[in-house]
């Protein structure tokens, strides 16, 4: 019986060099996630969603200053495998990514088929082609192709339908878990909700865990059972998706969520002023005390994570020492 | 200013202007094959009709390939129509020589989706803002002045100085898309064609760009046609809304109306497929009309909705294009659904 957390990442840093200086894309992000739940991280752009999911799979640059921190993938600390190791037993095999944008990259002159069954041939050495294929033609039913596209070329499907063949893709080698990094934004509304219907479907089906990485709070919420918010290189809150929504803590979460429009309610939209900090040498305390309405004296700190009712974990002051409570108000 | 009529209390539709009235426009496309021979049309605009009141945001919802952007760069001047006319304050633009197209399009503004593509990488903000100016003919520099301080006082770039011998790369997204929309107002125009303006910006950014356009548009009495296939955001901006499937405006309502009880099918469908933020959102999955929007090389006989349409009406939907019909005092639709009324 494997263990109910699947994966588990401790103090996660990356950080990049550059010649203005090392570039804290993310910096020491802690979380856990339960086999077959997805979670959601949203951010606004540049805070490191997407830097987060590529150290966590190790697609990593040349530029490299910092990595360093523990991934227990299903217990295993990952990050002391090697780079071959991590090729062949993890990556794609356990944990598959589908990278933004990544229906525009499929090669145009190969076909479909031939296309979503490369990860087959590479990482599981000597499977028949037969096989590679009936293994293809199920995941091709699984996001809802018609079987008779398997023939065709990238430029014969539409946007909805190149972006499920990369899903297919990602699915083929039956990974525990599927990284998709803002899988519909390039979509249209109909196609971004029929693809939100798949990815509902495969999650109850065959429990794959997702991690989902939007910044489209609405859409996320068909999907997550967990939210974490990312901010300027830290996770500033996870929270179940149950209490997000309407009980965020963190002031840039409560924030955030002011700031998503809604069709079926009229409220009072409000933004955030200021921009986040640069992550060449970030504020040494709070990285969002420039833009809080609630800062105090405190904040010039680096605050720690607090953990409070309902396993909302939130990185900010005020609800340090109060067992949930909000100290400042 | 003007601006205590667009507070809630705005005349009655009848006693206002209209600023543009778009008759039966079509915009096709030729499509040729070895670049000679005519292959057919892609009828991108198929039958727009509306009229646009001075001081009234408008919103144009649609998915992509549905037509909306080719109606505002007709509208703007940009493709020039096969069919209809477009009246801008009573004259046809559509017959204008080159000079007076020069001042029609002084008159209308246009704010681009990706703000970065729009703005010349090797110009500063200075100079971007003077290049409208230079243009049409204000060449003395102290209006010049006057009106760069203003628009940049208007769209909140401060320090005014700070900015001016800047490149648009050194601004972030949303300083961009300030910058777009000072160009669009430095010729004072009396219509704003607005593209997708915050689609490539964060939510954060999102609501700041859209309250500031909504406080220009008050400040100066201006009309806006804002375009977006984000229907979320169309509470917070228009009193207006038309939704558009297949090159044609298939539901016409006021904002209000059509957020409380979409008509078309289409437009319900499009409204059904909007996520808010809501836990409840797990359990359910999203009823979505299959299939894809039609061709508009051949567009489908009838109503262009009827092949994905689950109310559609066997012998009629199919073969009858449908008229718009009223269905309540604001709110109109193209669907022989209402037929009765």
């Amino acid at each position: 019986m494997k263990s109910d957390i699947i994966l588990d990442v401790r103090d996660l840093k990356l950080h990049f060099r550059t010649r203005k200086g090392p570039v804290q894309a993310v910096d020491g992000v802690t979380f856990q996630l339960k086999r077959g739940q997805t979670l959601a991280v949203v951010g606004e752009s540049g805070c490191g969603k997407t830097s987060l999911v590529k150290a966590i799979l190790r697609l990593l640059p040349r530029n490299i200053e910092t990595f360093t921190g523990e991934v227990f993938f299903n217990g295993v600390d990952v990050m002391k495998y090697n780079d071959e190791r991590f090729r062949k037993e993890i990556r794609w095999t356990k944990m598959a990514m589908v990278p933004q944008a990544s229906m525009n990259s499929l090669n145009p002159v190969i076909r479909i088929e031939d296309q979503i069954a490369e990860p087959l041939f590479l990482h599981e050495p000597g499977i028949s082609r037969e096989k590679a294929m009936q293994r293809v033609a199920e995941v091709f039913k699984v996001v809802g192709l018609p079987l008779d596209f398997l023939q065709r070329y990238p430029f014969e499907l539409s946007g909805g339908m190149r972006q499920r063949a990369t899903i297919a893709m990602a699915l083929v080698t039956n990974p525990e878990l599927v990284v998709l990094d803002e899988p519909s934004s390039a979509l249209d509304l109909l196609t971004q909700a029929n693809l939100m219907n798949v990815l509902k479907k495969i999650k109850h089906e065959y429990g794959t865990t997702f991690i989902l990485i939007t910044h489209d709070i609405g859409t996320a919420s068909e999907l997550a059972d967990e939210i974490a918010v990312m901010y300027a290189g830290e996770m500033v809150e996870q929270c179940s998706a149950e209490y997000f929504y309407t009980d965020a803590r963190h002031p840039y979460s409560r924030k955030l969520m002011a700031s998503v429009p809604t069709l079926r309610e009229d409220k009072e939209l409000q933004f955030i002023p200021g921009q986040p900090p640069s992550l060449i040498n970030p504020p040494t305390g709070c990285r969002f005390a420039d833009r809080c309405e609630q800062r105090f004296g405190k904040c010039s700190e680096h605050p720690p994570v607090t953990e409070l009712e309902h396993r909302q974990q939130v990185q900010c002051w005020l609800y340090v020492n109060g067992k949930g409570e909000v100290k400042h108000a | 200013m003007p601006n205590a009529a667009l507070k809630g209390q705005q005349k009655p539709a009848e006693e206002r202007t209209p600023i543009l009235a778009v008759e039966n426009l079509h915009t096709w496309f030729e499509v040729r094959r070895m670049g000679f021979l005519k292959a057919g049309d892609v009828r991108a605009l198929d039958g727009v009709t509306f009229e646009l009141y001075e001081g009234e945001a408008l919103s144009i919802v649609g998915e992509s390939g549905c037509g909306k952007s080719t109606l505002a760069k007709t509208i703007l001047g940009l493709h020039h129509p096969t069919k209809g006319k477009i009246y801008f304050q009573g004259t046809d633009v559509t017959q204008l020589d080159k000079e007076q197209t020069k001042q029609y399009r002084a008159k209308v503004g246009y704010i681009q989706q990706d703000p970065y593509g729009a703005l010349p990488p090797f110009m500063t903000v200075e100079r971007i803002l003077r290049e409208p100016m230079l243009i049409n003919g204000i060449t003395d520099k102290d209006e010049q002045k006057r009106r760069i301080r203003q628009v940049l006082e208007e769209v909140k770039l401060a320090p005014i100085e700070d900015f001016l011998p800047k490149f648009p790369h050194m601004l972030s997204g949303g300083q961009q898309q300030r910058l777009v929309i000072a160009r669009a107002m430095i010729l004072e125009p009396k219509l704003l064609v607005a593209d997708e303006p915050v689609s490539m910006l964060d939510a954060s950014v999102r609501v700041e760009i859209l309250q500031l356009l909504r406080k220009i548009q008050y400040d100066h009495n201006l009309a806006i046609i804002y375009i977006t296939h984000d229907l979320s955001t169309v509470r917070y901006f228009s009193e207006r809304i038309f939704s558009m499937y297949g090159a044609k405006i298939i539901e016409k309502a006021s904002t209000k109306a059509l957020l409380k009880n979409p008509l078309h099918p289409y437009t319900k469908a499009l409204f059904e497929a909007t996520s808010d933020p809501d836990a409840e959102n797990l359990k359910t999955f999203k009823e979505v009309p299959a299939g894809e929007p039609p061709s508009l090389m051949n567009p489908p006989s009838g109503c262009r909705f009827h092949p994905r349409c689950s109310k559609m009406i066997p012998g009629l939907c199919d073969r009858e294009i449908p008229p718009e019909f009223q269905v309540t005092d604001d709110q109109f639709a193209a669907c022989w659904l209402y037929r009765e009324s």
